[in-house]
């Protein structure tokens, strides 16, 4: 089989823009929700924005949600405000808002909401992230925002007062590359996100993947079919990761080391991955289906049909190949 | 005969620091006997031994040392046996002068260690003491912990149950299990902690008899029980003398019936042990007597009949090794106990498994005993039930229940719509740990859906060629995509029994159990290092010595 094709299908069957119908009713209550948080904070606020995979173009539409990022003036919450005020202000907002329609909930650094089913079975979920600028009026310029850290987030304790940020930072971290190579970048991207996907809750979060992804390309060859780019980034995690030096610096803060969000055992463990995956690909390539599956529900009807072909039907005297035995 | 006593002798007197005090000499039974000095320090002090050598010496007597030291007056000291016998074990060898120099250095060894240190081993030394018959006949008690703490003095009744009689050596014993404790009104204070099993035996097996604790063990000169009766004066209450004289004036027509009195004791601050005696109506060995207008108890002068007790409690049982916490710890669910199944669960109760749920449709037929757990002797019977006997008579420890055997087929095919399967998959996050060995692929689909706490899939491919192991969100396209294009699943050349077309896979009993030892193996390890479980295959190989290869995704 051809690896760099199968690969390629994975992407088209994981965009989003497939998931039309959800991307839609996702776009409309995100545009509700800015509008109500705009209308509540009104001189307080300035212009809540898209940022997480959506903004940087690496969703996929598997387990997708928005993220939105609030950025508060100095002083909306008083000159003495807290950053946990804002954050229980806000959150106290949305839950009475969105309570009867939505589970609301306190997340790391966000305030996560999702919608119940509609009648399609679709769940919109947003995820609202407060911020505030470091000193009055110079958010414009400077784009740096303190968030409040509602429990641990990597070396961050809980009720941290202040994490600094620069979501705008992070969002420029892809988009400002060149063309061909973002191109790239938000392929191996959206491929980790779809084998991380195959996992029980596994640590890594989107962010670092798309970190070291990126830390990838800046340090690595990354270059040839798309196979093997995506196996140049998948050594890079492997050899690096466990290092003890290796780091994953927030471009929206320095300070912020995103290596931090792993334990020991949990980088050793991401390293093993990377090499069983490396090594049963290499041992038949047919494996590279189950580490970066399609999204079944996309596969076009050509794809199918040869997907199903006679491998042991079941025709009389012998069962079929897929008779597992014991 | 001459000739090796000649040998034998020459050769220990000229190991170092030992000399001959008395020649050696052939017995009756042919043993080459003697006494030695082994001289243990510098200024030359000494010890003195009977030597025994047997005549298989340098081999050994059954699991036995053919060569034996005594010294009777070191029986106070560690590694010492009732009749003087230093307990020594040492290395083999087929050569007479390389072994007596081995066994002396063993000796020398003990000396330093047990005589001139006077070491104690941290583990608690069992009393020493020799099982006799009662009419011939062996008796012996099997305990476990419970949730009682006894203290000095406490007596009272027991109930015990016959289990399985047997062969002790050349003699019939008849095996019991001790299920509870009560006070002397008859009131249980104690369960003991055996499966439900075990602790609901029939009431015709039930018998009872009665206990006393001591603070100390029955023993003299620290590990030599006390043999008789009138030695245990003044280690059990004035009480327990009118308990047991009451239990005999109130039982005459038992006159001649045994009743076993067990004796508990402390051996570390949390567990304790007990020594069974066993006594006769009419035949109590005790008196009373008037003292200061008072009647007193006393134990009269006889020899005490010690019967076989053992400590059977969970940490005991499964001392010598068990599965991680984490899995016998788990509630476990098997689905389907066909080959595979029934290995799965007979490995997880040995290894520790308290709670188990078992589900499978089908019946054991005669041709499924070859590559199973199952036995010929019980017919042709539904698996579940034969397994769950099985289970059971390995280890007191283990509730296993039987699922209504439409469970699966109800929830899953039957009711298929999205509500119906988060009420399966509530129903099936009761269990911390699910096994399925159903090989059903519509079962293994409907289950990749749900999320449940750890799922793990086993099935192998015809001839056992590899085994395919399951553990991940994705397993079902993952294993599919196994079967039906990573890995050989020769299906043509299956085994076609007589009768009706219902062809099945070729493998032994040992291609199988090597492959589900070595899955469940890797299975322990991963979860005793808190790690999560990856999808495996074991690949095997026949081309030259047979080899096993885990690939882990």
């Amino acid at each position: 089989m051809d690896k760099s094709s199968h690969l390629d299908s994975v992407i088209k069957t994981h965009q989003i823009t497939k998931e039309e119908q959800l991307l839609k009713k996702h776009k409309e209550k995100n545009k509700e929700v800015k509008e109500a948080l705009e209308k509540k904070y009104e001189e307080s606020i300035y212009s809540p924005f898209n940022s997480g995979s959506y903004a940087k173009n690496t969703a996929v539409n598997i387990k997708f949600d928005f993220d939105m990022v609030c950025p508060f003036k100095r002083n909306a919450f008083g000159s003495n405000g807290t950053l946990k005020q804002m954050y229980e202000d806000v959150f106290d907002f949305l839950y009475d808002k969105y309570k009867d329609e939505a589970s609301v909930r306190k997340q790391k650094v966000s305030i996560g909401i999702e919608f119940f089913a509609d009648e399609d079975g679709d769940v919109v979920k947003i995820d609202v992230v407060p911020g505030r600028e470091l000193s009055q009026d110079k958010y414009k310029d400077d784009e740096n925002l303190n968030l409040y850290v509602y429990y641990k987030y990597g070396n961050f304790d809980q009720g941290s007062e202040r994490i600094k940020t620069n979501v705008e930072a992070q969002i420029k971290n892809i988009k400002d590359r060149a063309t061909k190579e973002k191109d790239s970048i938000r392929k191996i991207i959206r491929l980790l996100k779809v084998w991380k996907n195959t996992k029980y809750n596994y640590p890594t979060k989107s962010f670092f993947l798309e970190l070291i992804t990126i830390k990838a390309f800046d340090n690595k060859d990354v270059s040839g079919n798309l196979w093997s780019k995506l196996e140049t980034v998948l050594e890079y995690i492997r050899d690096e990761v466990t290092g003890e030096s290796f780091s994953l610096k927030d471009p929206g803060n320095s300070s912020n080391d995103l290596i931090d969000t792993l334990t020991v055992s949990e980088r050793q463990t991401l390293s093993n991955d990377m090499k069983n995956m490396l090594e049963r690909i290499e041992d038949n390539d047919e494996n590279i289906k189950t580490y970066f599956p399609e999204n079944p529900k996309f596969i076009e009807e050509e794809e199918s049909d040869n997907k199903y072909k006679n491998k042991g039907n079941g025709f009389y005297s012998t069962p079929p190949k897929t008779e597992r035995f014991g | 005969m001459e000739d090796k006593l000649k040998k034998v002798q020459s050769i220990i007197s000229s190991l170092d620091k030992v000399l001959v005090e008395e020649p050696f000499v052939v017995d009756q039974d042919l043993n080459a006997v003697g006494k030695v000095k082994v001289i243990y320090n510098e200024i030359g002090d000494a010890l003195s031994f009977a030597v025994k050598v047997l005549p298989e010496y340098p081999l050994k007597r059954l699991n036995a040392e053919a060569i034996t030291f005594y010294n009777k007056e070191l029986i106070e000291y560690g590694h010492v046996m009732g009749d003087g016998s230093i307990c020594i074990h040492t290395a083999h060898s087929f050569d007479v002068k390389k072994k007596l120099e081995i066994d002396f250095s063993s000796l020398k060894r003990w000396i330093q260690r047990y005589f001139v240190n006077k070491e104690h081993d941290g583990h608690y030394e069992h009393i020493i003491m020799q099982p006799v018959k009662y009419k011939d006949e062996h008796h012996s008690f099997i305990f476990t912990d419970t949730e009682h703490t006894f203290q000095y003095g406490d007596f009272g009744f027991f109930d015990f149950a016959q289990i399985h009689s047997g062969l002790f050596y050349d003699t019939k014993i008849n095996n019991r299990i001790i299920l509870n404790f009560k006070d002397k009104y008859s009131k249980i204070i104690a369960s003991s902690k055996w499966s439900s099993t075990y602790a609901n035996l029939p009431s015709a097996n039930i018998q009872f008899g009665v206990y006393v604790f001591m603070e100390k063990p029955p023993v003299a000169q620290t590990r030599f029980i006390i043999n008789n009766w009138k030695d245990l004066q003044g280690k059990v209450p004035a009480e327990f003398f009118t308990f047991l004289h009451g239990l005999e004036r109130n039982n005459q027509k038992a006159i001649g019936a045994p009743i076993p009195l067990i004796i508990g004791y402390k051996i570390s601050e949390t567990e304790i042990h007990w020594q069974a005696a066993m006594l006769e109506f009419g035949r109590f060995p005790i008196r009373h007597e008037k003292i200061n207008q008072m009647w007193r108890g006393f134990f009269i002068d006889q020899k005490i009949d010690w019967m076989i007790t053992r400590n059977s409690s969970y940490e005991y049982f499964f001392g010598r090794g068990k599965f991680t916490d984490e899995i016998t710890n788990a509630k476990i669910l098997i689905i389907g106990t066909g080959a595979i199944g029934s290995m799965v669960a007979t490995t997880l109760v040995r290894g520790g498994c308290k709670n188990i749920h078992v589900i499978d449709h089908d019946v054991k037929e005669p041709e499924n005993v070859c590559r199973s757990e199952y036995a010929f002797s019980n017919g042709i019977t539904n698996k579940v039930n034969e397994l769950n006997e099985i289970l059971t008579s390995i280890s007191p420890f283990v509730e296993v229940q039987i699922m209504d055997d439409q469970f699966f087929h109800v929830h899953t095919k039957v009711f298929n719509r999205p509500q119906d399967l988060k009420g399966l998959e509530k129903a099936l996050n009761k269990y911390d740990l699910i096994f399925d060995c159903s090989t059903d692929n519509d079962l293994m689909y409907i289950l990749s859906q749900l999320s449940l706490r750890q799922l793990i899939t086993l099935s192998i491919t015809n001839n056992a060629q590899a085994l395919v192991c399951g553990t991940e969100p994705s397993h079902y396209s993952w294993i599919m995509n196994q079967y039906e294009n990573v890995l050989q699943n020769d299906i043509d050349d299956v085994y076609n029994p007589t009768g009706c077309w219902n062809p099945t896979f070729k493998a032994s009993y040992n291609d199988i159990a090597v492959l589900v030892q070595y899955a469940l193996k890797n299975i322990n390890v991963k979860m005793g290092l808190q790690k999560e479980l990856r999808n495996f295959v074991l690949l095997t190989n026949e081309n030259d010595a047979f080899s096993i290869k885990l690939e882990e995704f």
